[in-house]
C-alpha cells in the first residue's frame, strides 16, 4: 500500500504537488495520470525519499520509504531505466542493487530471466537499446520480490510485445495481492492495464476512481437536434441538464443521456429530429479532466462546456 | 551498512574502467625511475666535488607521487561523479534511500583498494628509483642526505610507508571531492589543481614561504609524518594534516550530499572536525621558522659592517666572574647566520671558534659558504668570546705581542723566562686585571650556556674547531645534558700528552722530506733532507743563526728555526706546488748557509716581529686551562721525553706551555675528564696533522667515531672540504657517527 497524505512539493517558489492526497491500494492495478509536468514524478520521488516534502508525507506500508534497512524488499521502483551506468553489465548492475539490500545472487538471475535479458546479462549496459533498459529497469524493481510495485512510464520503449508482456506480468502481480502503481501519461494505455485510476493536474487531485467509473463518469454529451430547440433546452434545463446550442440548431446536452432526453422530449410533445450520443472515449474522458490544469498547453480546442 | 559497503565493493569491482585507471598509476613508478635516471647520468657526468653539491633524490618518492595520488584520487572521485553522469546516482538512492550512508559506504573499499595499492606503488616506486640509482645511491652529499636513501636507513621505511598511506587518504579526498562537485570534469579540474597545480606553485614562492606553504602540500606530507624533512611541520602535526584533508573533503562531499536530503548537521560536525585537526598544523607552522623561538636576544644588523649582510648579531651581558654572578658584566657579540627554512629546523649548532683569541663572529661570516648545506635545518650561532684579542677591553697591541720562547737549559733559565713572561702579562694585565683573570675556557663555556639560555634552545649542537675543542670539552663537562652533538674539527686536546699530540707533526716533515727527495722544484732536491736540518738545527742551538740583510739583530736557534718552520711543515700549500714547502726549502737552503732571513721574512709577514712571540693574547687562556709547566722539574721530564719521540721537531711541543712559565694567575681550567654517562656520541674529525688529537678526545664518549681526512688541512669543516662538511652535516641532523675508520680524501 502507499499512501500519499496532503503531500505538498515546492521547487524554488513553484509549487509542483499541492496537498495531494490518496491511497494505492492493494491488489489492484493502480494508474497514475497527468499531463506532462503535472507533478507525478516528483510525488513519485517523494514517495522514495529522494525529495524531502514541504509538508504532507508519502508512506509505504504504512512507514517513509527511507526508513526501511533493505527497501527494495518493500517496494521496487523504476524511476528512470536510463539511471544506469553503461559501464556495468546487466548482471553487475542487478548484482550491485541486490547485494546493497542482501538479496541472494540466485534472484539476480531469476530476475533477469524474468525480464527477457537473460541471453544479454553479460553484456555492457551501454549497448542496450531504451526497450532492453526499460527491462533492465523492471527487473531491479522487482529484485527484491516486493510487495508493492511503482514504475514511472514502464511502458515507453517497449514494443508492442514487450507492453503485452509488462501489462500481464502486472496483473499478476496484482493477483498475487501486490500493491502495482504506474504512471503514464497515456490514457489509452492505461485503459488497458490499471483497474484503478489516480489523475492529477498541476500538483491536485482530480480524480481517484475505478476505471470503469471515469468512464461512466464522463461518457458524455448527447446531440439533440429539433425544430424546438429553445424549448427542449429550457425542459432539459429544469431537469439539471447543461445545455449548449450549437450551429446548426444543434443542442449539445451533458448530464442527461439520451434515452431520459427521448423520454423527456415525448412527454412535453416535442418533435426530435436526431438524437445520438456523442461516446467519449477514456481519452476524451482524461483531456477533459485536466486541460484545465494543463501545464503546457497547446493548440487545444477551447472547453466544450 | 555491511550490505551497502559490499555492494560498493562490487560497484568498484565490476567496471573495467577501474582496473585501466588502476594500472594507469604504474606510470608513477615510471615517472620515478625515469626521473632517477636522469638525476644519475647528470651525477656521472659531475667532478667528484660538484657531485657533492648534488640534491638528494631522497627516498625516490617525490617524482612520481603526484602522478600516483592523481589516478588514485580520480579513481575515487569517479566512483560518485561517474553515478552522478550517468544518473545512476537515482538507481542507487532507491536502493539506498540515505544518502550519507551511500557516500560512506563508498569509503571502505576505496580505502582497501587503495591502501594495497598504495602500499604496493610506494615500494614500487621507491624500488624503481633506488635501483636505477644503483651504488650511486649512498653517495653522502654535503648536505648530510645521501643521493638516494635505501630503506635501511632511519626513517625512510617510515616515510615510504606514510606515502602509500597518503595515496588511501588522497584517496578519500578524491572522494569528497567528487560528491561535493559531481560532476567527473569538475572534480579533475579540483584534484589537478590540489594535487598538481598547487605544490608547483608553491615552488616558485621565495624562500621562507616556500618551506612553510609547501609544508601544507599532500605530498610533502609522508616525509614529515616520517620525520625525515619535507617541511617544517612536526609528525604528529603533519599527520593531523592528512586526516584534516580527508575530513574537510568528506564534509563537503557528505554536505554536498546530505544538502539535498536537508541534513545540514553533517556539515557542523564536520567543519568542526577539520577545524580541529587543521589547528595543530597551523599552529605549529605559524611559530617563527628563520628565527629562535624563545629567543631573548634583541637581533639585529652587526655593528662590524665587515661581516656577511645574512649575519644577525646580538650582545649578551655575562658577569665577567662566574662565581660572582652578580658582579661586574661584560657584554658579547653574539653572531647568527639563520636557518633558511627550506628543510624542518632541527635547531641551533654553535660554532666554537678556535685561537685562543679569534672571534666566531668573524670566523663564522668568513666561512658562511661552509655553512650554507647545514642552514637547511639549523641556525648556526657562534660568539666572538671574552678571549676575542681585539675586544677592547685589554688593549689588542699588547696581546698580539709578546716575549720570545727560549727552551731553559736549567732551574735559573726557566726562572728568568718566568720573569718575562709575567712582566709581559702584567703589561696587558694592568687595563683591567679583574677581566685578564677570567679569561679561561671554562667561563667560556659558561657563557656559551647563557646564549643557550638566551636562545630558549633546549640543547645545542657544536662544530669546537682547533682550540674551541678546550670550551667544547669544558661545556660537555660543565653541561652534558645540554650537549645535542659535537664536533671536534681539528680540535686541541687537553687530555694527550703533548710530545704524542706532535708526532703527526713529524711524520709531516717526513712527507716534505719525501716530496723533496722526489722534485727537482725543491731547493734540497738530491740531498738527506732530515740529516741536513737535524745539523742545521743542533748547529743552530750552539751558534744561532743570524738573520741577515736587516738592521735587526735577530738570530734563530735550533728551537727559534722549529718553530718558525713547524706551520709550513704541515701545510704545505696547494698541490702540485706546495709553495710553502718550496718556501721552506729555500729557507732551510740559505739558513744552513748561514743566513735564517728566509725564515724571519715569513714570520714577519704574519706578526711584524723578526720571531714568533709568545702571544699573550694566547697565553692569558692557555695559562689559566692548565697549558704550561707546574714546575721546573715538569718541564725537564715533558722535554726530555720529547726529545725521545720527536727526532726533527722536538721542543715545538714545549713552546706554548713554556709561555705560562711565571705565569701571574693561578689555573681554574686545569684538564678533567669528561663525564661518564650522559653525553652523546661525539664526532672528531682530522687531518693529518689533527685526526690524532680529535680522535683522542671522542674516544673519551662511547659510541663517538672519528673522521680522517688524508691531506693537511686544519678546520677542516670551515675549510669547506666537501667530504668532511658532509659527514658532519649528516651527523648534526641524523646524530649518526660515520663508521669507525670512515676516510675522506680531497677531490682529485
Amino acid at each position: 500500500m502507499i499512501e500519499v497524505i496532503g503531500l505538498t512539493m515546492r521547487y524554488g517558489g513553484k509549487v509542483a504537488v499541492d496537498d495531494l492526497s490518496f491511497t494505492v491500494r492493494p491488489g489492484l492495478v493502480t494508474g497514475f495520470l497527468g499531463p506532462n509536468g503535472a507533478g507525478k514524478s516528483t510525488t513519485m520521488r517523494a514517495v522514495l525519499g529522494l525529495e524531502p516534502p514541504g509538508a504532507g508525507m508519502a508512506l509505504v506500508n504504512g512507514r517513509a520509504y527511507a526508513s526501511f534497512p533493505r527497501p527494495l524488499r518493500a517496494m521496487g521502483a523504476l524511476l528512470d531505466a536510463g539511471a544506469v551506468h553503461g559501464g556495468r553489465s546487466a548482471h553487475a548492475h542487478l548484482a550491485c542493487l541486490a547485494r546493497s539490500n542482501g538479496i541472494g545472487r540466485d534472484r539476480v538471475d531469476a530476475v533477469l530471466d524474468q525480464v527477457g535479458l537473460a541471453g544479454v546479462a553479460g553484456r555492457r549496459i551501454g549497448g542496450f537499446s531504451l526497450g532492453m533498459r526499460q527491462r533492465l529497469g523492471i527487473g531491479a524493481a522487482l529484485l527484491g520480490d516486493p510487495g508493492v510495485l511503482m514504475l514511472d512510464e514502464p511502458l515507453n520503449g517497449l514494443d508492442p510485445e514487450g507492453i503485452r508482456w509488462l501489462r500481464e506480468l502486472l496483473r499478476s502481480l496484482a493477483a498475487e495481492g501486490r500493491t502495482v502503481l504506474l504512471s503514464s501519461h497515456l490514457m489509452n494505455e492505461m485503459a488497458l492495464t490499471a483497474d484503478h485510476v489516480v489523475v492529477i493536474g498541476r500538483g491536485r487531485l482530480i480524480a481517484d476512481c475505478a476505471m470503469d467509473a471515469l468512464a461512466g463518469r464522463f461518457q458524455g454529451e448527447v446531440l439533440v437536434r429539433t425544430p424546438q430547440a429553445e424549448r427542449l433546452a429550457g425542459v432539459l434545463r429544469a431537469h439539471g441538464a447543461a445545455v449548449v446550442a450549437e450551429d446548426g440548431g444543434a443542442l449539445s446536452v451533458r448530464d442527461l443521456d439520451a434515452a431520459r432526453i427521448g423520454v423527456l422530449a415525448l412527454s412535453e410533445g416535442i418533435a426530435l429530429a436526431e438524437l445520438s450520443p456523442r461516446g467519449a472515449s477514456l481519452e476524451e474522458a482524461f483531456m477533459r479532466l485536466t486541460e484545465e490544469s494543463t501545464e503546457y498547453r497547446t493548440g487545444l480546442p477551447e472547453a466544450v462546456r | 551498512m555491511r550490505d551497502v559497503i559490499a555492494s560498493e565493493w562490487l560497484k568498484l569491482r565490476s567496471l573495467r574502467s577501474n582496473l585501466h585507471l588502476l594500472a594507469c598509476s604504474v606510470a608513477a613508478v615510471l615517472a620515478c625511475g625515469g626521473v632517477a635516471f636522469l638525476i644519475g647520468r647528470g651525477f656521472d657526468r659531475q667532478t667528484v666535488e660538484e657531485r657533492m653539491g648534488f640534491p638528494g633524490n631522497g627516498d625516490g618518492l617525490g617524482n612520481g607521487i603526484a602522478v600516483a595520488y592523481f589516478v588514485f584520487a580520480a579513481l575515487s572521485a569517479l566512483a560518485i561523479t561517474s553515478e552522478y553522469g550517468t544518473g545512476m546516482i537515482r538507481t542507487s538512492l532507491v536502493a539506498v534511500p540515505r544518502r550519507l550512508r551511500l557516500l560512506l559506504a563508498k569509503v571502505p573499499g576505496l580505502a582497501a583498494v587503495s591502501l594495497v595499492a598504495g602500499q604496493v606503488l610506494a615500494f614500487g616506486m621507491h624500488l624503481a628509483a633506488m635501483a636505477v640509482l644503483g651504488d650511486r645511491a649512498d653517495q653522502l652529499l654535503r648536505d648530510g642526505q645521501t643521493l638516494g636513501t635505501p630503506l635501511s636507513e632511519p626513517g625512510v621505511l617510515g616515510s615510504v610507508v606514510a606515502a602509500g598511506l597518503s595515496m588511501a587518504a588522497v584517496t578519500l579526498v578524491g572522494l569528497g571531492v567528487g560528491a561535493a562537485v559531481r560532476s567527473t570534469p569538475g572534480a579533475l579540474v579540483v584534484l589537478a589543481v590540489v594535487i598538481v597545480a598547487l605544490p608547483t606553485v608553491v615552488k616558485t614562492l621565495p624562500s621562507p614561504l616556500r618551506a612553510q606553504a609547501g609544508s601544507f602540500m599532500i605530498e610533502n606530507l609522508p616525509a614529515q609524518i616520517a620525520g625525515v624533512g619535507g617541511g617544517i611541520l612536526p609528525p604528529a602535526a603533519a599527520a593531523g594534516l592528512l586526516v584534516a584533508y580527508v575530513a574537510a573533503a568528506l564534509t563537503a562531499g557528505a554536505t554536498a550530499i546530505a544538502l539535498r536530503g536537508r541534513r545540514i548537521k553533517v556539515l557542523a560536525i564536520g567543519t568542526a572536525a577539520t577545524v580541529l585537526l587543521a589547528a595543530g598544523p597551523v599552529v605549529v607552522a605559524s611559530g617563527p621558522t628563520g628565527s629562535v623561538p624563545g629567543s631573548s636576544l634583541a637581533w639585529t644588523g652587526c655593528a662590524d659592517k665587515e661581516v656577511v649582510k645574512e649575519m644577525r648579531c646580538a650582545t649578551i651581558e655575562v658577569p665577567v666572574d662566574w662565581s660572582r654572578p652578580s658582579g661586574r658584566k661584560v657584554g658579547l657579540t653574539v653572531g647568527m647566520l639563520p636557518a633558511t627554512g627550506v628543510g624542518r629546523r632541527i635547531g641551533a649548532v654553535f660554532a666554537i671558534p678556535g685561537g685562543p683569541g679569534a672571534s666566531g663572529v668573524t670566523d663564522l661570516s668568513r666561512y658562511a659558504g661552509s655553512f650554507a648545506e647545514l642552514r637547511e635545518r639549523f641556525d648556526v650561532v657562534t660568539v666572538a668570546p671574552r678571549n676575542t684579542i681585539d675586544k677592547g677591553v685589554l688593549p689588542y697591541a699588547c696581546l698580539v705581542s709578546g716575549p720570545w720562547i727560549t727552551l731553559p737549559d736549567s732551574r735559573a733559565e726557566y726562572a728568568a723566562l718566568g720573569r718575562r713572561n709575567r712582566q709581559a702579562a702584567e703589561r696587558c694585565r694592568a687595563a683591567d686585571p679583574d677581566y685578564f683573570d677570567h679569561m679561561d675556557s671554562a667561563s667560556v663555556a659558561r657563557d656559551m650556556e647563557a646564549i643557550r639560555v638566551a636562545l630558549g634552545e633546549e640543547r645545542l649542537s657544536f662544530i669546537a674547531s682547533s682550540y674551541g675543542g678546550v670550551p667544547g670539552i669544558a661545556y660537555a663537562r660543565l653541561f652534558p645534558g645540554r650537549v645535542r652533538a659535537m664536533v671536534m674539527d681539528g680540535a686541541a686536546d687537553p687530555f694527550m700528552d703533548r710530545a704524542q699530540g706532535m708526532r703527526s707533526h713529524e711524520r709531516s716533515f717526513g712527507r716534505f722530506a719525501a716530496w723533496c727527495a722526489a722534485n727537482a722544484a725543491c731547493a734540497l732536491h738530491g740531498q738527506d733532507v732530515g740529516a741536513l736540518w737535524r745539523a742545521l738545527v743542533a748547529r743552530a742551538d750552539r751558534v744561532p743563526v743570524p738573520v741577515r740583510g736587516e738592521s735587526s739583530r735577530a738570530a734563530y736557534s735550533g728551537f727559534d728555526l722549529k718553530q718558525a718552520a713547524v706551520a709550513s711543515v704541515v701545510s704545505p700549500g696547494p698541490a702540485p706546488g706546495y709553495p710553502r714547502w718550496t718556501q721552506l726549502a729555500e729557507a732551510i737552503r740559505r739558513a744552513a748557509g748561514g743566513d735564517a732571513s728566509g725564515f724571519a721574512d715569513y714570520v714577519r709577514q704574519a706578526g711584524g716581529s723578526p720571531k714568533v712571540p709568545s702571544f699573550t693574547g694566547m697565553n692569558m687562556t692557555h695559562c689559566l686551562d692548565g697549558l704550561g709547566y707546574r714546575d721546573y722539574e715538569q718541564y725537564r721530564t715533558a722535554r726530555l721525553a720529547g726529545e725521545r719521540l720527536l727526532p726533527d721537531l722536538a721542543g715545538i711541543e714545549l713552546w706554548h706551555p713554556l709561555g705560562c712559565a711565571g705565569w701571574p694567575a693561578p689555573v681554574v681550567n686545569p684538564p678533567a675528564p669528561l663525564p661518564a654517562t650522559g653525553l652523546p656520541p661525539f664526532l672528531g674529525v682530522g687531518s693529518w696533522t689533527d685526526f690524532d688529537q680529535s680522535a683522542d678526545i671522542v674516544r673519551r664518549v662511547p659510541g663517538s667515531s672519528a673522521l680522517r681526512y688524508e691531506s693537511d688541512g686544519h678546520a677542516l669543516y670551515n675549510s669547506g672540504v666537501s667530504c668532511v662538511v658532509a659527514h658532519v652535516n649528516r651527523y648534526l641532523i641524523s646524530l649518526r657517527p660515520p663508521a669507525p675508520g670512515t676516510v675522506c680524501r680531497p677531490a682529485a
